[in-house]
């Protein structure tokens, strides 16, 4: 695998994408600015996790990954291929090796359609394989892979609690053989009690199929759980990336450091002093001039309201988007 | 859709029940009937005569069974509200469905289409156009259908809209589904219970503007509809007479109302028990 190392095996690089959510026919355009300017490399078989508050651009980038919709500017690379150039025929390929597992167990899949043929549709439209026969068998082999019996195939998902629908989601993303998926907010809607199942499912699939994983969450504990790096982002920016330990050691951010404080600590004679960070997440339709996280940052001084700081590298594979922290 | 599961859920609705066992009736009556019963011409020698044993419904003004002019009306009623259900679901559904689906350019002209047509005063124009290309019952239907659509362009539209937000449309453009296929089954299927709904309102208000047009005189005279027969009976001022032969008018227009209310009860059943949720 060393000598794989120089190409990654996917690559975003400064991607970017605006919505226009005005749609008055003559008024001035106005821009969310979902994701700005995100880059970063997962290896095969790693798992990158994507931290950070609601709205600060996750699914969005998520999206952009899978070409569900078009960036701005930037490049996705996907075993160096250019994902955004390609022509058709070669994205239905590239279908078949990324694929998602949705946040809303209880809205991804579609309420009228069985379990079985909601598997197997997939399947039979990227011609993955053919024959009723053996698309059933494949689809309870699925079912089986994710923990479920083969015979829920004949039942629709509302006669499943969500932890089920969850694996099922994920049965269905599999059915296509993909190697890299993902996770966008995937535990978050369950109980905490079923939210451990899922992710040990995930652990053993990665194990099993040799899977690679992009896992997003708001929940930094399960982000330190599964992942190998972490990237964490705050208003559409990536603010630092590292890998888990290194993150964890020598946060470098003020915004990651408050994060990492916030976790819950069940260790009670560490002593953890906590960051509380004061307000809301500043609105990303006029986001703040210079340090998109000025306005709440503990460490704040006036030069952060005017200079805009760029990804800088503080130590191996660690970059980090703070004036400060590069001392 | 599994059959069975939908046949079960739909069997526990009784109301349902009865609607489907009248469509089933004027179904029968207007495809079978007509085969046993003669079509009613001429001169009778028996003239308003009171229902009886002979004549169930009684006779009209020139001695004709009104019992056999109901059941050739029923056949009418079935062709006429056939043609324009299917007419407004060849045109209405792909419409909504696409402007739904595709919101932009596409979508907000096919919107603007339906806002034109929703907002023309029908009865007037469907005059005007029935006048215009002769009063055959096949333009009669036609012309129905064309002024049909655009209510079920609207719910299909609608319902379309909240359906393509939903998580399981983006998951399944993510998996690599076709986006026809995405349109004709993920989303049809998920909003056929309105749909159906509609095409049963469709089956039921189409019936009652053949009835208006032929009452107006613009309904085909060489056929019977339930609609002729009323507008006979209001033409021989049987509706104000004294004595009243009810006969006359009544069975008409219960008719209609029968009709009518059996296929929106049908149109709910069919809603229920699409929708697994509501199923034990």
């Amino acid at each position: 695998m060393s000598t794989k190392q120089e190409q990654p095996f996917l690559e975003a690089k400064g991607l970017t994408k605006h919505f226009n959510v005005s749609h008055k026919l003559f008024s001035k355009p106005v821009w969310i600015h979902a994701v700005d300017d995100v880059s970063f490399a997962v290896q095969r078989g790693e798992t990158l996790g994507i931290v950070g508050e609601s709205g600060s651009g996750k699914s969005t980038l998520a999206r952009l990954l899978l070409n569900l919709i078009e960036p701005n500017a930037g490049s996705v690379r996907f075993k160096g291929v250019d994902l955004f150039s390609m022509t058709k025929s070669k994205e239905s390929t590239f279908r078949r090796e990324m694929q998602m597992v949705f946040q809303d167990p209880y809205a991804s899949l579609n309420p009228r359609i069985k379990i079985g043929e909601a598997i197997a549709e997939p399947i039979r439209a990227n011609r993955v394989m053919d024959g009723k026969s053996r698309i059933e068998a494949r689809v309870a082999e699925l079912l089986e892979m994710v923990g479920l019996s083969a015979d829920v195939a004949h039942s629709y998902p509302h006669e499943f609690s969500g932890g089920q629908r969850q694996r099922i989601g994920i049965a269905r993303a599999l059915g296509v053989s993909p190697e890299f998926l993902v996770c966008d907010e995937v535990v978050s809607a369950l109980d905490v009690s079923i939210q451990s199942q899922i992710l040990n499912l995930f652990a053993e699939l990665k194990e099993k199929l040799g899977l690679t994983y992009i896992f997003i969450s708001h929940d930094f504990s399960v982000i330190r759980h599964v992942s190998d790096h972490i990237l964490v982002m705050y208003l559409g920016e990536a603010v630092e990336i590292a890998p888990v330990d290194e993150l964890f050691q020598n946060p470098a951010h003020p915004y990651t450091r408050a994060l990492i404080s916030a976790i819950p600590e069940p260790d009670l004679d560490v002593a953890s002093e906590k960051i509380i960070l004061e307000g809301d997440i500043p609105s990303a339709e006029a986001p703040p001039r210079g340090c998109r996280f000025s306005t709440r940052c503990y460490m704040a001084r006036e030069e952060c309201g005017i200079r805009h700081a760029e990804m800088a590298s503080i130590g191996e594979n660690h970059l980090v988007r703070c004036s400060f922290a590069l001392g | 859709m599994n059959q069975r599961s939908f046949a079960s859920a739909f069997r526990k609705n009784r109301l349902g029940l009865v609607g489907l066992a009248g469509v089933a009736i004027f179904l029968l009556v207007g495809l079978i009937a007509p085969i046993f019963v003669p079509y009613p011409k001429g001169y009778g020698t028996e003239i308003m005569v009171s229902p009886s044993l002979t004549h169930i419904f009684g006779t009209d003004g020139l001695g004709l069974d009104i019992l056999s002019e109901i059941i050739w009306g029923a056949r009418t009623s079935i062709y006429v509200s056939s043609i324009a259900v299917l007419l407004a679901f060849a045109i209405g559904v792909p419409a909504g469905l696409v402007s739904g689906y595709f919101r932009g350019v596409p979508g907000s002209i096919i919107d603007t289409l339906i806002d034109v047509f929703l907002t023309l005063p029908v009865l007037p124009l469907i005059i005007v156009i029935a006048a215009v290309v002769g009063s055959s019952i096949t333009n009669v239907a036609v012309v129905i259908g064309l002024f049909s659509w655009p209510s079920l362009a609207r719910v299909t539209r609608n319902a379309t809209l909240r359906v393509t937000e939903m998580q399981f449309i983006e998951a399944a453009r993510c998996l690599g589904i076709k986006q026809r296929v995405i349109l004709f089954k993920h989303i049809l299927i998920v909003i056929a219970g309105p749909i159906l709904v509609n095409l049963t309102l469709i089956m039921a208000t189409s019936v009652l503007s053949e009835a208006g047009l032929s009452f107006l005189g613009l309904g085909d005279p060489s056929t019977w509809s339930w609609g002729t027969i009323i507008k006979k009976a209001w033409d021989a001022g049987a509706i104000i007479d004294t004595p009243n032969p009810y006969w006359w008018w009544f069975t008409p227009s219960i008719s209609i109302i029968l009709y009518v209310v059996c296929f929106n009860l049908l149109g709910n059943a069919i809603n229920d028990a699409l929708n697994p949720k509501s199923r034990d």
